[in-house]
């Protein structure tokens, strides 16, 4: 690893942070219409407190899960064919690349999160015992679903179908994510053992770092 | 079809229907198990569907490697074609399974960890699927579908210890080669029916990759067509009898 690895990484990573901070895509689209799915659930289902709260951690994580992937197809984080020209010209590593826009993609996604959970706690009345573990699952959460959406993003890039793709792409392949995440509350809730959902989330995540890295330059090569 | 792209039955086609053909005798002259009825007879089908579906991954995975480290397309032919023959073994198990499980459990669906994950790992390979059709030229979509063709083996690794990992209403792993349960004569059809499949895979990996090749052959074709120029609809002014009296 190079010493320009790091600062290439956080300059890209600031670089997709100002320009999300510019459009305000993630904060005035992508959590409002995650909030609004979470209000949707309970009116579908009928409002059964003991229902609602049975079913309220596995629809937080759905809805992470599935608005996620906007995070990852949003406006600012597609690059037209010039810009990553000039990123590559520019001698940026692809990793370094690869690691930033993961790195601003991770943050989006974690304060989705927060904010997604700080919505479902009241509406669907969870019990907040044990939420402590939610430090560890909230972020490998993010990271994870951040790696795939990079990855699938770069993947479907620069052809009309692309974006359209992305969901499709993400969806199935985060499944280890979310069955980590809402079988380690379970097994709070049971008195379980949940290291070792923990364990695969951490396996997933570090499997998906791994395919990113050895990937981002045969990906580069293709624009 | 011209003589050159058209082509007779190799021998590994006829070793397949043969192969096919055994194990379908096999299959119906086997013992009738007496807690299930005939409905255990799609074991024949659902095993060696199932297996092919992790085979065909498999080697999508494999192809997609070896792709990206020898850039020859013939890779990204492999790897496609097989993940199509995934796509068809994998919904066929599942279909099979369905019907087994009517008979079986009374319920076609059951949210088990296995059928679960198996339908989400179809999805994964129809997005793979999709993918390559999105994408025109063969070389980006190789690069590109190499790289989901490896993210795609993220999935295979817990469909497969899904039976172990959770209680589930499927039965464990059939082929335990250290606690073999089964009967002789159902197990030799088993098998058979297992090698006849894998046989078909080959043969059918064998021609798609072919057929493969020769669209490529017609997409360098095409390209190198030249196709109409902005301006082919004017043309020059007659001279020579513009000046004629009449």
């Amino acid at each position: 690893m190079s010493d320009r690895f790091w600062p290439q990484a956080l300059a890209i990573a600031r670089r997709d942070l100002d320009r999300e901070r510019r459009s305000g895509e993630v904060a005035w689209v992508t959590i409002p219409f995650g909030a609004i799915a979470l209000l949707l659930v309970p009116l579908a289902v009928g409002v059964n407190q003991d229902v609602l709260s049975r079913i309220g951690t596995g629809m937080l994580f759905v809805v992470v899960m599935l608005f996620g992937v906007l995070t990852s197809i949003r406006r600012t984080n597609i690059e037209t064919p010039e810009q990553r020209d000039a990123v590559a010209l520019l001698g940026i590593d692809p990793v370094a690349e690869f690691a930033g826009r993961t790195m601003a993609s991770a943050l989006l996604l974690l304060v989705f999160e927060i904010v997604m959970g700080a919505v479902a706690v009241p509406l669907y009345g969870l019990d907040l015992v044990g939420w402590g573990w939610m430090f560890a699952v909230m972020p490998l959460t993010a990271l994870g679903l951040a790696e795939l959406g990079t990855l699938s993003g770069s993947i479907a890039s620069s052809f009309n179908a692309g974006p359209a793709l992305v969901p499709l792409l993400v969806t199935p392949l985060a499944i280890p994510l979310l069955l980590g995440a809402t079988q380690t509350v379970t097994a709070i809730d049971s008195d379980r053992g949940n290291l070792s959902w923990l364990v695969l989330m951490a396996i997933v995540v570090l499997v998906l770092a791994i395919v990113g890295v050895v990937t981002a330059r045969p990906l580069q090569e293709t624009r | 079809m011209s003589d050159a792209t058209r082509r007779r039955p190799s021998v590994l086609d006829i070793v397949a229907i043969v192969a096919v053909i055994g194990a379908l005798a096999f299959s119906l002259s086997s013992p009738r198990v007496e807690s299930q009825g005939d409905a255990a007879r799609m074991l024949f089908i659902h095993v060696p569907t199932i297996w092919l579906a992790y085979l065909a991954f498999a080697v999508t995975f494999l192809a997609s490697i070896a792709y990206l480290v020898k850039g020859k397309l013939r890779w990204d032919h492999i790897a496609g074609s097989s993940a199509e023959l995934g796509v068809v073994f994998t919904t066929v198990a599942i279909i099979g399974g369905m019907i087994w499980g009517k008979a079986t459990w009374n319920v076609y669906w059951t949210w088990d960890a296995r059928l679960t994950l198996t339908a989400i790992m179809l999805f994964v390979y129809i997005g793979y699927l999709a993918l390559r059709r999105a994408i025109p030229d063969p070389e980006t979509r190789a690069r590109r579908s190499a790289v989901l063709g490896i993210l795609g083996l993220v999935q295979l690794i817990p469909v497969h210890f899904s039976v172990t990992w959770w209680r589930t209403l499927h039965q464990t792993n059939t082929f335990r080669p250290r606690d073999i349960q089964m009967d002789g004569p159902i197990l030799a059809a088993l098998l058979a029916s297992v090698a006849a499949f894998t046989i078909v895979y080959a043969a059918l990996l064998r021609s798609r990759v072919r057929l493969a090749e020769l669209e490529l052959r017609a997409h360098i074709a095409a390209a190198a067509v030249e196709g109409p120029v902005a301006g082919d609809a004017v043309t020059a002014p007659a001279i020579g009898d513009g000046g004629a009296k009449p």
